[in-house]
Formats: structure tokens, sequence, C-alpha cells
């Protein structure tokens, strides 16, 4: 089946690809080619996978798919695409599968069809035009080939027998033929070891993240169900005791426990605050409702004043709003200290699988990672999702720093 | 004042229950989840209903929602969100629908207890409560800066004042000046915000929501 199967498709698949590459060559010059040739590698991909998938199904060929993950943003598709090992081997596969799926065909088709003829010969040499004088002048049906005459009947059984034989071994045969397939296949179409082992970090990374925000959540909540409360509650005692203690007589002793109620109740409320100054540093639970209701309450409290604009239509994951949000915290504390600017804008937009964060502030700009800015700690910690930091600060400003993240890592 | 308290933590509730009852006020019901809540407030008919944000099941806003819904319910209802943080889009959300009986507080606040009393008081009443956490956010949020721009330093300081829900006895005792005085300022800030004299009462509560920006 694969071997009959295979061959129209690579037909197919061979010329349209190097149409598409031929296409996109002659453009070149223009913007247009590197399109046309991103879309000849993202097709030959497509092609590819069918190829695979088809492979599994006949010939039970699994090899597992190589991932593709462009980078954000329709041009960081273009370089994903154009970059993108993947589609350039099965461009490699492609090529090379043409002649392989003809000998494939070529082996499957002779086998087969041979073997059929054979197997009927005693039937069809009757029926056929093959006929010549035996040496008495009698007229004989069958075929004579090198001399050797096959009209007797043993004759004609081995002949019919040997078409048997033929069709028994055309599995192997072809086994044989396709193993060339299934070579390019392993090789090409699935991942090289370097891509799965790209592919087992990609995964293993992003787990990390994902567990790390989970872990961040965990301490936050254990802060505010456990030593938050309990402090809270301390306060409420100390409060209680105060109010006793005021009902009471005025004794020297009296008013020295007094007092140590009330440096008691301060320092409460004191460490309360510093905790939930922690708490909130280590995850915002804010966050559960959304990045921009976290945003909505970040930028009150710098001392610029911040323009906020969130249009997030689909939520990222809740690692990738916990990155989003203390970029954001980190570069408005950055406009605080050191940009001198008067406002400063925060838009967050959503556009397909793409978080888009933009930063803006009218100070003095030159802001450079490694100032002490924290901007190439902010670098670090979006690359660790691959996202990307792009930081504009000519001198005088302004300062638009643009931050993407895919939205789930 | 009758007061149903909706507290997940067994800890806070009991403290707080104890240090209502210290003051004599009773609380008829104190609940530890949003829906039990509900229940409660049907059944007791409180004066006031002091709420925690984050409840179970989910430990997220389960209060805030029973919040907004009973103050769509039971208009007459004072309602107190009490929480470890103050955030502006819970605030915003709160006083869409005005902020006559809305308080939102931090925790922490009860540490002061005759001002936690106070702001009860003012719920009950039909009053407001908001933490200076809450003034100063939805102020730096503010989408009206402008329309502020016109008041005197003096005269913000009271309005901020009037924002957290105070009386002028105790905005006069705050900044250490007569309630006299207090009363001119508040009149300058109504003709600088355009408020005509109507019901005093709704022009204060009008000046706020400017104030904030809502």
């Amino acid at each position: 089946m694969y071997g009959l199967a295979g061959l129209p498709l690579a037909a197919a698949g061979f010329v349209g690809i190097v149409t598409l590459l031929a296409v996109g060559l002659v453009f070149i010059i223009t913007p247009l080619g590197l399109w046309i040739i991103a879309l000849a590698v993202r097709s030959a991909q497509g092609l590819g996978s069918l190829h695979r998938r088809l492979a599994a199904a006949l010939l039970d060929e699994h090899v597992r798919a190589a991932q593709f993950r462009p980078a954000p943003g329709i041009l960081g598709w273009r370089r994903g695409v154009l970059g993108d090992p993947v589609g350039w081997r099965a461009i490699g596969y492609l090529m090379l599968k043409l002649p392989v799926a003809i000998l494939g065909c070529a082996v499957t088709v002779a086998m087969l069809a041979y073997g059929a003829i054979l197997l009927s010969y005693p039937v069809t040499r009757e029926l056929d035009g093959s006929v010549f004088r035996s040496g008495s002048g009698a007229v004989r049906h069958g075929l004579s080939i090198a001399g050797l005459r096959l009209d007797s009947w043993p004759a004609a059984l081995a002949v019919s027998v040997a078409g048997a034989g033929l069709i028994l071994l055309a599995p192997w045969a072809i086994g044989k033929a396709l193993m060339p397939d299934r070579l390019l296949i392993r090789g090409l179409l699935g991942r090289s070891w370097t891509s799965e082992r790209l592919q087992d970090l990609q995964e293993t990374r992003a787990r990390a993240v994902d567990d790390a925000t989970a872990t961040l959540r965990r301490i936050e909540r254990d802060l505010h169900d456990g030593a938050q409360a309990r402090l809270v509650a301390l306060a409420m005692n100390l409060t209680m005791a105060r109010e006793e203690l005021a009902g009471h007589g005025s004794a020297g002793e009296l008013a020295r426990t007094r007092n140590l109620v009330d440096i008691a109740h301060q320092q409460t409320k004191e460490a309360i605050s510093e905790l939930r100054d922690l708490a909130r540093g280590i995850r915002p639970p804010i966050l559960d409702n959304g990045l921009g209701a976290a945003l909505a309450t970040l930028v009150t409290r710098g001392g610029v004043p911040v323009e906020l604009s969130a249009d997030i239509p689909v939520r990222p994951s809740a690692a990738i709003e916990t990155i989003a949000y203390f970029c954001a915290a980190e570069l408005l504390t950055n406009v605080a200290r050191h940009s001198g600017a008067r406002s400063a804008a925060v838009d967050v937009t959503g556009p397909d699988g793409l978080l888009r964060m933009t930063v803006t502030d009218d100070g003095t700009g030159g802001a450079r990672p490694g100032d002490g800015s924290g901007l190439a700690g902010l670098a670090s910690r979006v690359g660790t999702v691959d996202g990307r930091i792009g930081i504009d600060s000519p001198a005088g400003g302004p300062t638009v720093v643009t931050i993407e993240l895919p939205t789930h890592a | 004042m009758r007061i149903v308290i909706a507290e997940d933590s067994a800890i806070l509730r009991a403290g707080l229950v104890q240090l209502l009852a210290m003051r004599g006020h009773q609380v008829v019901a104190a609940v530890g989840d949003a829906r039990s809540l509900s229940e409660a407030v049907a059944e007791h008919r409180p004066d006031v209903a002091v709420i925690d944000i984050r409840m179970p099941p989910t430990h997220t806003d389960e209060g805030m929602r029973v919040a907004i819904a009973l103050r769509r319910e039971q208009p007459g209802l004072g309602v107190l969100v009490f929480s470890q943080y103050i955030e502006t889009s819970f605030a915003a959300e709160l006083l869409a629908d005005g902020a006559a009986g809305v308080g939102y507080l931090l925790k922490d606040r009860v540490a002061d207890l005759d001002d936690f009393i106070d702001a009860l008081t003012r719920l009950a009443a039909g009053g407001t409560a908001l933490d200076p956490e809450v003034v100063t956010q939805l102020l730096n949020a503010g989408r009206r800066r402008d329309a502020l721009a016109e008041l005197s330093p003096r005269e913000r300081q009271v309005l901020a004042l009037m924002a957290e829900g105070r009386t002028n006895a105790a905005i006069a005792a705050v900044l250490a000046v007569s309630e006299r005085a207090v009363e001119r300022q508040i009149a300058s800030i109504f003709a600088k915000l355009d408020l005509p004299p109507s019901e005093t009462k709704h022009r204060r509560v009008l000046a706020v929501l400017r104030y904030l920006g809502l």
C-alpha cells in the first residue's frame, strides 16, 4: 500500500516545494521572496508530517514529531520558520523522497504484477496470442523463452509456482525496497538528537517555571493564612488588653504595663505592615484575578502618575502573568528612581499567542542593561520563557521598554 | 449594632466577635464562607456585614463578589470589606454603585478599636469607611486629576479625610483646627467642584466620588 500511495504524494510534494522555492528565489530581491520561501519551508513541514503519519499508519514506522516553536510576532514567525531545521530537513526529505518513492513503487508493482501474471499462466496461456509451432508442426499455446518452451502442463504449473513464489516474496522485497524510505523518515522527519534534547529541555524548563510560580503562590497563601492572620489576632488581643487596662486605676505598675502593651501594639502593627509588603513581593494574590487587576494597584504605588491600559483578551498562564507583573514592577521602580520622569504609561496587549507590555516614561533616558537599573535581571527573567525585551532609551529620553512574552511557556 | 462576620480564619473570627462584644455590639452570626454569609444576612438582617475577601473554596475574591451582590440586594445594609490587601480594582468595583454604606479597610485597622467601631457605626448609618490606602490608590489612579487642580493643599487634605468617611468633627481633630474652619473648607470645595447646595450629605458623597475619580 505504502509503496503505491507514496509515489503520487511524493511527486506532488516534490513539484510543489521545488516550484515554491524557485519562485521564492526569483523574488528574493523583493520582500515577498522570503515570505514565499518561508511558506515553502512551512508547507514542506506540513507535507513531511503527512508522510510521517502515512508511514505510521501503513508502515508502522513511528517517529516522534519535532515541534515548531516560532518566536512571537509575525516577523518572529518568519524568522522562526526560515531558521527552523525541522522545515529544511523536511524539504530534504521531499527532494530525496521522489527517487526513493519511484523505487518503492516500481518494486511493489513489479513483484505483484509479475507474480499475478505468472500465477495465472496456466489459464492465460490459452487466452493470449502467444503461439509457436513445435518441431512437429503442431500449433502450441504458450511462451517460448530463450528456446525454453513452456507449453506442457508441468511447465505451466512450474511457471505458476514461480508466480506464487514472487507474490509470497513480495512483502519481503517491498520491505527491502522501502528501507531507504524508512531511513529517510527516521533521519529527516523525526527529531534529531539535538532537537529532541532541545524539546526535552524546553518542556522541563516550562515545568520548572510553572512549579516556581505555584511555589510562590503557596508561600504567599501560607503567609496569609498563617503568620499574617496570627499577627492580626495578636493585635486584636493587645487591643483588648489595652481596653481592659484603660478601665483600671493608675498605679505606677499599671502605667508601666500599659506602656509595654502600647509598645507591643505598635510593634505588631509594624510587623503586619512589613509582612504584607513581603507577601505581596513574593506574589501579589490579586494576580489570581488577572494581570490587569494586579497592574491597576501596582501603578498607584509609585511616586509618578502612571497611565494604565490593559487589553488582554486571553489570559496567559500564571507563570507568564507573574513574570509580566514583576517586570512592570521593576520598570516602574526604575522610572521612579532613575528616570526623573513626570509621568509614565503601561500598555498591555495580547495579540494572538503573545503578551506585549510597553512601559513608557518621559524621563531623561539613557537606560541600559548593566547600569544598576535591573534591566539585565529583567532580560534574564524574560529569557526563561523565550520572551524578548527591547529597550529604546536615547539620551534625553523618552524611554520605551517593550517586553514580549509567549502567553504560555 | 447587629453585625454579621464572614471570615475563614477561626482565630480572627473569634477575635473580632470578642472585640465587638467588648464595646457592646451584638455579633448575630459569624461564618467562614461566602454562601453561609448570604444565608446569615438573609436570616438575621444585620446593620453591618464584615466580610473577608479571600474565603473558601478558591480563596481569591469570594468575599468581594458577595459584598457587591449584597449591596445590590440590600441597599440599607452596611458592607465592610476587610482584607490583608487593598486592591485598586476591588475598590473601584465596590464603589461603582456609589459610596453609601460601603467600607473597605485593611485588617490591621482593628488594632485601633475606636476608629474601627467608628467606621462600623458610619456604615450602619449609610456612611462610608475607606482605608487611607484606598483613597491614595484611587487618587493615584486618578482619571480626573485635573478636576481637582483648583483645590488648595489644605482643601485636598480635608477632601481626603472626607473620602475616608470622617465627620467634620473628626476631620477637625485630625488637622488640629476648629470645626468651623473645616466647614469653611468644605463649602469652598463644593464651590470649586461645582456642586450646588442641595442635601448636604448627598453633596458630600458626590464630592468624594469626584475626588476618587469615579
